[in-house]
């Protein structure tokens, strides 16, 4: 099998497992407002091993099946999407990012980003949306980064992951 | 310096990068219509295994709490009630009195809420009902504790809660007495709860006060539970006062609720206070120990009536024991006398001739 193919195929794989964990596991788990956003950690694993222009249609599609689920304001969850899975994609060129702790670090950043640029699109200007940002998005950002270090862990060999950090 | 290959691809990256974020602002500034039925569209088609993916797990994670609770229930329930076993309908009693769909008068629909993962769950809910089971835009959306919102949009096998938390959420409403209308909103501050609005300055609202929808403007229909009043927010003397309302219903913690389809007439029924509730209690007690002393009762009387059916053909059914005669005496000793048949019953009563000359009249009478 060719190696680019091979990568792809597995990167897939790991991708599909996180969609389904996003939608299977993830309502069992305990606070949904705090546990990991599975969709948005297979969203950055894929923005950091790919150009800036496929992140960014690969996020305005994550993101127009959030705002097809949870439709605060049609357009703001794409919107977020795109812009953190284009940035994802720069700053790991920009970071050479790969080891484990710059990965998760970009992971936790990106939920709170998203968050925020979701918050702030969505036009809720009020004491909860400083709650969210204070509060609740750095506790799913961190859950989110955690779990993104066992899933680099787990498939080490796939992603091509430094362990000396 | 980079290389014509190089270029275009950067090129091809900012042109892709642009292109999303072009169709991102025109979904973002495009009527909402449109938004909603490409939303409704996606969760219908490409989504749609997602959906029944979060639909399972739902179903699976609410399924194992219930159990739980159930078999928690039922553990302690039966070391309890051992010596009072009436104890135990009387649970089961409770919880269908505790259950809304019983008392609702109205027709609804179950839904179980899909929660998302965005910081704005909560001012919207996915429901995992949709057109076909019967939901249509403004239905009146409740948990048991009262309000949660109203039904926004509408596909085929799902739906769009706007929850009492939107900022564009309001609801013409009363007080339980009846002494104060207005509009209830959530709270300018984004503190999290509801403000009554538009009271005249003149109807004070106590703290603790109910407040009930009024079922002006036709979307909620009237005496669902909005909230409780717990204090003023602001008041323009002369003018009005705005209270704040702790809101009855949670909906960032509802897993299900009911849409109520084309609700008539006053819910307030629907939605007793504990202590109507507790009435409901003693009253369904007090039923169920008529009942069960109506069904000792019977059993008694059952029992009565088998025994003495038994002892009757016991009676009926006993044959004299038969007297054994050996031949060798049966010459010597007088025969016994041959079994006569019973005399009539009109047949005269023997004359008082043999009297003995010491028994007195009344022996023979006795």
């Amino acid at each position: 099998m060719i190696p680019a193919r091979a990568n792809r195929i597995q990167l897939a794989v790991v991708l599909l497992l996180l969609v389904a964990l996003h939608f299977y596991v993830r309502p069992r788990l305990w606070g949904p407002r705090v546990s990991p956003d599975f969709l948005l950690v297979g969203l950055m694993l894929f923005a950091m091993r790919s150009g800036p222009g496929v992140s960014a249609v690969a996020g305005f599609m994550v993101g127009l099946a959030a705002d097809s689920l949870t439709p605060a304001r049609f357009g703001a969850g794409a919107l977020a999407h795109t812009v953190v899975a284009y940035v994802a994609s720069w700053a790991r060129a920009v970071f050479f990012a790969d080891n484990l702790l710059v990965n998760a670090a970009f992971v936790a950043a990106g939920v709170w980003l998203r968050d925020f640029l979701v918050l702030a699109v969505s036009g809720s200007g009020d004491r909860s949306v400083l709650t969210e940002l204070a509060v609740y998005s750095p506790l799913q950002a961190l859950s989110s980064a955690l779990f993104a270090l066992v899933v680099l862990l787990a498939f080490r060999e796939w992603f091509s992951i430094r362990l000396d950090a | 310096m980079a290389s014509a290959s190089e270029r275009s691809y950067t090129r091809r990256d900012t042109v892709l990068f642009l292109v999303c974020l072009g169709l991102s602002l025109f979904g973002l500034f495009s009527p909402a219509s449109w938004g909603q039925g490409i939303s409704a569209g996606l969760r219908e088609t490409v989504l749609w295994p997602l959906v029944w993916l979060q639909v399972r797990a739902e179903e699976g994670k609410t399924s194992r709490v219930r159990l739980r609770a159930i078999t928690a229930q039922r553990d302690s329930a039966s070391y309890l009630v051992q010596g009072l076993p009436s104890l135990l309908a009387e649970n089961e009693r409770l919880r269908q009195l505790l259950s809304l769909s019983r008392r609702l008068r109205t027709r609804y629909v179950a839904a179980e809420v899909l929660h998302q993962s965005q910081a704005t769950d909560g001012r919207t809910l996915l429901l995992s009902a949709g057109s076909r089971e019967g939901v249509s835009a403004f239905d009146p959306v409740v948990a048991p504790e009262g309000l949660v919102g109203v039904v926004l949009n509408v596909s085929d096998r799902s739906s769009i809660v706007m929850t009492w938390a939107h900022p564009e959420f309001r609801v013409s409403a009363f007080t339980v007495t009846g002494n104060a209308a207005g509009v209830v909103a959530p709270s300018a501050g984004g503190e999290g709860g509801l403000e009554f609005r538009g009271v005249p300055y003149r109807d004070s609202v106590p703290v603790g006060t109910l407040v009930l929808s009024s079922g002006l403007g036709g979307v909620y229909p009237k005496g669902i539970p909005v909230g409780t009043v717990t204090g003023v927010v602001r008041e323009q003397a002369g003018w009005e006062r705005v209270y704040r309302v702790q809101p009855a219903a949670n909906p960032g913690s509802a897993a299900h609720v009911l849409v109520l389809i084309a609700p008539e007439g006053d819910l307030a029924r629907a939605f007793p206070s504990d202590s109507a509730l507790q009435a409901q209690r003693l009253d369904s007690l007090e039923r169920l120990r008529v009942a069960d002393s109506v069904a000792q009762a019977a059993r008694d009387a059952r029992v009565r009536r088998t025994d003495s059916l038994a002892a009757i053909r016991r009676d009926t059914t006993r044959v004299p024991p038969r007297r054994v005669v050996r031949p060798d005496t049966s010459a010597a000793s007088p025969s016994p006398a041959p079994v006569s048949p019973a005399p009539p019953a009109t047949a005269p009563a023997p004359a008082p001739a043999a009297r003995s000359p010491g028994a007195s009249p009344g022996d023979t009478a006795r």
